[in-house]
Protein backbone atom coordinates (compact mmCIF):
# COMPACT_ATOMS: atom_id res chain seq x y z
CA UNK A 1 0.00 0.00 0.00
CA UNK A 2 1.16 3.35 -1.08
CA UNK A 3 0.86 6.10 1.63
CA UNK A 4 -0.53 8.95 0.42
CA UNK A 5 1.51 12.24 0.25
CA UNK A 6 0.49 15.43 1.67
CA UNK A 7 -0.45 18.25 -0.31
CA UNK A 8 2.65 20.62 -0.83
CA UNK A 9 0.43 23.93 -0.85
CA UNK A 10 3.32 25.92 -1.80
CA UNK A 11 3.98 24.11 -5.07
CA UNK A 12 0.59 24.38 -6.21
CA UNK A 13 0.98 28.36 -5.86
CA UNK A 14 3.81 28.65 -7.30
CA UNK A 15 6.95 31.04 -6.67
CA UNK A 16 4.48 33.78 -7.52
CA UNK A 17 1.75 32.95 -4.91
CA UNK A 18 -1.71 32.99 -6.37
CA UNK A 19 -3.43 34.09 -3.28
CA UNK A 20 -1.86 37.36 -2.97
CA UNK A 21 -3.47 40.38 -4.40
CA UNK A 22 -1.64 41.40 -7.52
CA UNK A 23 -0.66 45.10 -7.74
CA UNK A 24 -2.09 46.92 -10.54
CA UNK A 25 -0.62 47.13 -13.82
CA UNK A 26 -1.89 50.81 -13.91
CA UNK A 27 -0.12 52.47 -11.02
CA UNK A 28 -2.52 51.27 -8.36
CA UNK A 29 -5.61 53.09 -6.78
CA UNK A 30 -9.46 51.98 -7.17
CA UNK A 31 -10.07 53.39 -10.77
CA UNK A 32 -7.07 50.99 -12.07
CA UNK A 33 -8.85 48.05 -10.17
CA UNK A 34 -12.19 48.94 -11.22
CA UNK A 35 -10.58 49.83 -15.28
CA UNK A 36 -8.80 46.44 -15.11
CA UNK A 37 -12.28 44.13 -13.91
CA UNK A 38 -14.29 46.48 -16.72
CA UNK A 39 -11.68 45.82 -19.40
CA UNK A 40 -11.46 41.84 -17.97
CA UNK A 41 -15.62 42.00 -18.35
CA UNK A 42 -14.72 43.58 -22.31
CA UNK A 43 -12.78 40.75 -23.18
CA UNK A 44 -14.46 37.73 -21.74
CA UNK A 45 -17.71 39.42 -23.32
CA UNK A 46 -16.21 39.67 -26.84
CA UNK A 47 -14.62 36.08 -26.24
CA UNK A 48 -18.38 34.58 -25.43
CA UNK A 49 -18.85 36.48 -28.75
CA UNK A 50 -16.69 35.00 -31.06
CA UNK A 51 -17.13 31.13 -29.54
CA UNK A 52 -20.87 31.92 -30.08
CA UNK A 53 -20.29 33.09 -34.17
CA UNK A 54 -17.68 29.73 -34.34
CA UNK A 55 -20.50 27.75 -33.00
CA UNK A 56 -23.13 29.14 -35.16
CA UNK A 57 -20.80 29.07 -37.97
CA UNK A 58 -20.13 25.57 -37.36
CA UNK A 59 -16.68 25.61 -36.41
CA UNK A 60 -15.85 21.82 -35.24
CA UNK A 61 -13.31 23.10 -33.14
CA UNK A 62 -16.06 25.12 -30.32
CA UNK A 63 -18.38 22.70 -29.00
CA UNK A 64 -21.66 23.86 -26.99
CA UNK A 65 -19.86 24.24 -23.32
CA UNK A 66 -17.31 25.75 -24.68
CA UNK A 67 -20.41 28.95 -25.44
CA UNK A 68 -21.98 28.24 -22.33
CA UNK A 69 -19.04 28.58 -20.28
CA UNK A 70 -17.46 31.65 -21.81
CA UNK A 71 -20.65 32.82 -21.85
CA UNK A 72 -20.42 32.19 -17.99
CA UNK A 73 -17.11 33.55 -17.85
CA UNK A 74 -18.43 36.89 -19.13
CA UNK A 75 -21.81 37.33 -16.59
CA UNK A 76 -19.52 36.44 -13.61
CA UNK A 77 -16.63 39.18 -15.26
CA UNK A 78 -19.51 41.67 -15.93
CA UNK A 79 -21.18 41.59 -12.14
CA UNK A 80 -17.30 41.11 -10.33
CA UNK A 81 -16.67 44.91 -12.54
CA UNK A 82 -20.94 46.24 -11.71
CA UNK A 83 -20.15 44.63 -7.94
CA UNK A 84 -16.23 47.14 -7.72
CA UNK A 85 -18.68 49.71 -9.19
CA UNK A 86 -21.66 49.63 -6.48
CA UNK A 87 -19.10 49.23 -3.39
CA UNK A 88 -17.02 53.13 -4.72
CA UNK A 89 -20.39 54.58 -5.49
CA UNK A 90 -21.56 53.10 -1.73
CA UNK A 91 -18.17 54.53 -0.43
CA UNK A 92 -18.86 58.08 -2.18
CA UNK A 93 -22.36 58.34 -0.92
CA UNK A 94 -21.04 57.37 2.44
CA UNK A 95 -18.43 60.16 2.65
CA UNK A 96 -21.07 63.06 0.69
CA UNK A 97 -23.85 62.84 3.39
CA UNK A 98 -20.96 63.43 6.35
CA UNK A 99 -22.39 65.69 8.22
CA UNK A 100 -19.66 68.97 8.47
CA UNK B 1 -9.39 35.62 -12.16
CA UNK B 2 -8.47 31.97 -10.26
CA UNK B 3 -12.08 30.87 -10.60
CA UNK B 4 -11.71 30.99 -14.27
CA UNK B 5 -8.78 29.01 -14.31
CA UNK B 6 -10.08 25.74 -12.64
CA UNK B 7 -13.54 26.57 -14.82
CA UNK B 8 -10.51 26.22 -18.14
CA UNK B 9 -9.59 23.00 -16.11
CA UNK B 10 -12.82 21.11 -16.41
CA UNK B 11 -13.42 23.01 -20.23
CA UNK B 12 -10.73 20.87 -21.32
CA UNK B 13 -11.89 17.94 -19.35
CA UNK B 14 -15.40 18.39 -21.14
CA UNK B 15 -13.90 18.77 -24.67
CA UNK B 16 -11.80 15.10 -23.86
CA UNK B 17 -15.04 13.66 -22.71
CA UNK B 18 -16.65 14.91 -26.47
CA UNK B 19 -13.91 13.83 -28.13
CA UNK B 20 -14.17 10.42 -26.49
CA UNK B 21 -17.44 9.82 -27.08
CA UNK B 22 -17.24 10.86 -30.71
CA UNK B 23 -14.32 8.07 -31.38
CA UNK B 24 -16.97 5.89 -29.87
CA UNK B 25 -20.09 6.84 -31.74
CA UNK B 26 -17.31 6.31 -35.00
CA UNK B 27 -16.53 2.63 -33.58
CA UNK B 28 -20.14 1.26 -33.41
CA UNK B 29 -20.99 2.89 -36.74
CA UNK B 30 -18.01 1.08 -38.07
CA UNK B 31 -18.55 -1.90 -36.62
CA UNK B 32 -18.81 -3.76 -39.80
CA UNK B 33 -16.72 -1.68 -42.03
CA UNK B 34 -14.25 -3.28 -44.31
CA UNK B 35 -13.95 -0.75 -46.66
CA UNK B 36 -12.04 1.90 -44.15
CA UNK B 37 -10.74 5.28 -45.09
CA UNK B 38 -6.93 3.96 -46.34
CA UNK B 39 -7.95 0.30 -47.32
CA UNK B 40 -8.87 -2.82 -44.95
CA UNK B 41 -11.57 -3.42 -42.19
CA UNK B 42 -11.84 -0.47 -39.94
CA UNK B 43 -9.42 -0.50 -36.93
CA UNK B 44 -11.01 0.68 -33.49
CA UNK B 45 -9.65 4.18 -32.87
CA UNK B 46 -9.01 4.96 -28.67
CA UNK B 47 -8.04 8.64 -27.69
CA UNK B 48 -4.49 9.58 -26.26
CA UNK B 49 -4.79 12.37 -23.64
CA UNK B 50 -2.19 14.24 -22.16
CA UNK B 51 -1.76 17.02 -19.80
CA UNK B 52 -1.25 20.74 -21.06
CA UNK B 53 -0.73 23.42 -18.78
CA UNK B 54 -3.64 26.53 -18.65
CA UNK B 55 -2.19 29.39 -19.51
CA UNK B 56 -1.99 32.11 -16.56
CA UNK B 57 -2.75 29.19 -14.05
CA UNK B 58 -0.69 28.38 -10.69
CA UNK B 59 2.43 26.20 -11.56
CA UNK B 60 1.44 21.94 -11.47
CA UNK B 61 -2.53 23.26 -12.34
CA UNK B 62 -2.77 21.20 -15.95
CA UNK B 63 -5.59 20.87 -18.20
CA UNK B 64 -6.18 17.83 -20.40
CA UNK B 65 -6.27 17.77 -24.56
CA UNK B 66 -6.04 15.00 -26.70
CA UNK B 67 -3.25 14.66 -28.89
CA UNK B 68 -4.46 11.86 -31.06
CA UNK B 69 -6.29 8.94 -31.95
CA UNK B 70 -4.63 5.84 -31.26
CA UNK B 71 -5.74 2.48 -33.70
CA UNK B 72 -6.60 -0.70 -31.71
CA UNK B 73 -3.68 -3.46 -33.35
CA UNK B 74 -6.48 -6.09 -32.80
CA UNK B 75 -6.07 -8.70 -35.72
CA UNK B 76 -9.51 -8.34 -37.37
CA UNK B 77 -12.73 -10.79 -36.91
CA UNK B 78 -12.57 -13.21 -40.22
CA UNK B 79 -15.88 -14.46 -41.62
CA UNK B 80 -16.45 -16.98 -44.33
CA UNK B 81 -18.34 -15.14 -46.73
CA UNK B 82 -17.30 -15.80 -50.67
CA UNK B 83 -19.96 -13.55 -52.18
CA UNK B 84 -18.92 -10.67 -50.66
CA UNK B 85 -16.99 -8.21 -52.81
CA UNK B 86 -14.25 -7.96 -50.29
CA UNK B 87 -13.42 -11.61 -49.28
CA UNK B 88 -9.67 -12.78 -49.87
CA UNK B 89 -9.00 -15.47 -51.85
CA UNK B 90 -9.92 -17.94 -49.29
CA UNK B 91 -13.41 -16.33 -49.01
CA UNK B 92 -12.84 -14.84 -45.35
CA UNK B 93 -13.82 -11.63 -45.34
CA UNK B 94 -12.03 -9.04 -42.42
CA UNK B 95 -14.07 -7.17 -40.11
CA UNK B 96 -13.41 -4.70 -37.59
CA UNK B 97 -12.58 -6.29 -34.13
CA UNK B 98 -15.14 -4.21 -32.26
CA UNK B 99 -16.89 -4.89 -29.40
CA UNK B 100 -20.12 -2.97 -28.84
CA UNK B 101 -20.30 -3.39 -24.79
CA UNK B 102 -16.96 -1.83 -25.18
CA UNK B 103 -18.11 0.77 -26.41
CA UNK B 104 -20.84 1.47 -24.73
CA UNK B 105 -18.84 1.00 -21.68
CA UNK B 106 -16.74 3.77 -22.61
CA UNK B 107 -19.63 6.05 -23.53
CA UNK B 108 -21.20 5.73 -19.94
CA UNK B 109 -17.87 6.38 -18.62
CA UNK B 110 -17.49 9.61 -20.75
CA UNK B 111 -21.02 10.92 -20.12
CA UNK B 112 -20.34 10.48 -16.41
CA UNK B 113 -17.18 12.04 -16.62
CA UNK B 114 -18.68 14.95 -18.32
CA UNK B 115 -20.90 15.55 -15.71
CA UNK B 116 -18.31 15.28 -13.34
CA UNK B 117 -16.36 18.01 -15.01
CA UNK B 118 -19.73 20.25 -15.43
CA UNK B 119 -20.64 19.39 -11.37
CA UNK B 120 -16.78 20.50 -10.87
CA UNK B 121 -17.61 23.63 -12.85
CA UNK B 122 -20.56 24.52 -11.60
CA UNK B 123 -18.93 24.60 -8.14
CA UNK B 124 -16.44 27.02 -9.30
CA UNK B 125 -19.38 29.01 -10.47
CA UNK B 126 -20.93 28.82 -7.20
CA UNK B 127 -18.35 29.90 -5.35
CA UNK B 128 -17.25 32.85 -7.41
CA UNK B 129 -21.06 33.58 -6.78
CA UNK B 130 -20.86 33.60 -3.35
CA UNK B 131 -17.65 35.56 -3.17
CA UNK B 132 -19.34 38.38 -5.58
CA UNK B 133 -22.28 38.50 -2.47
CA UNK B 134 -19.79 39.17 -0.01
CA UNK B 135 -21.44 41.63 2.27
CA UNK B 136 -24.43 42.01 0.59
Amino acid sequence: MTPIRPVDVSSLLGSEGVARPRPSESGGGFAATLSDAIDQARASEQASVQAAKGFAAGDPAVGIHEVVISAEEANISLRYATTLKNKVLDAYRELMSTQV
Amino acid sequence: MDFFTSMEVSASGLSVERTRMTVAASNLANASTTRAVGGGAYQRKDVVVQSVPVPGGPAGVNGVAVTALRADTLPPRLEHDPTHPDADADGNVAYPNINPVEEMVDMITASRAYEAGITAMSSAVSMAERALGIGR
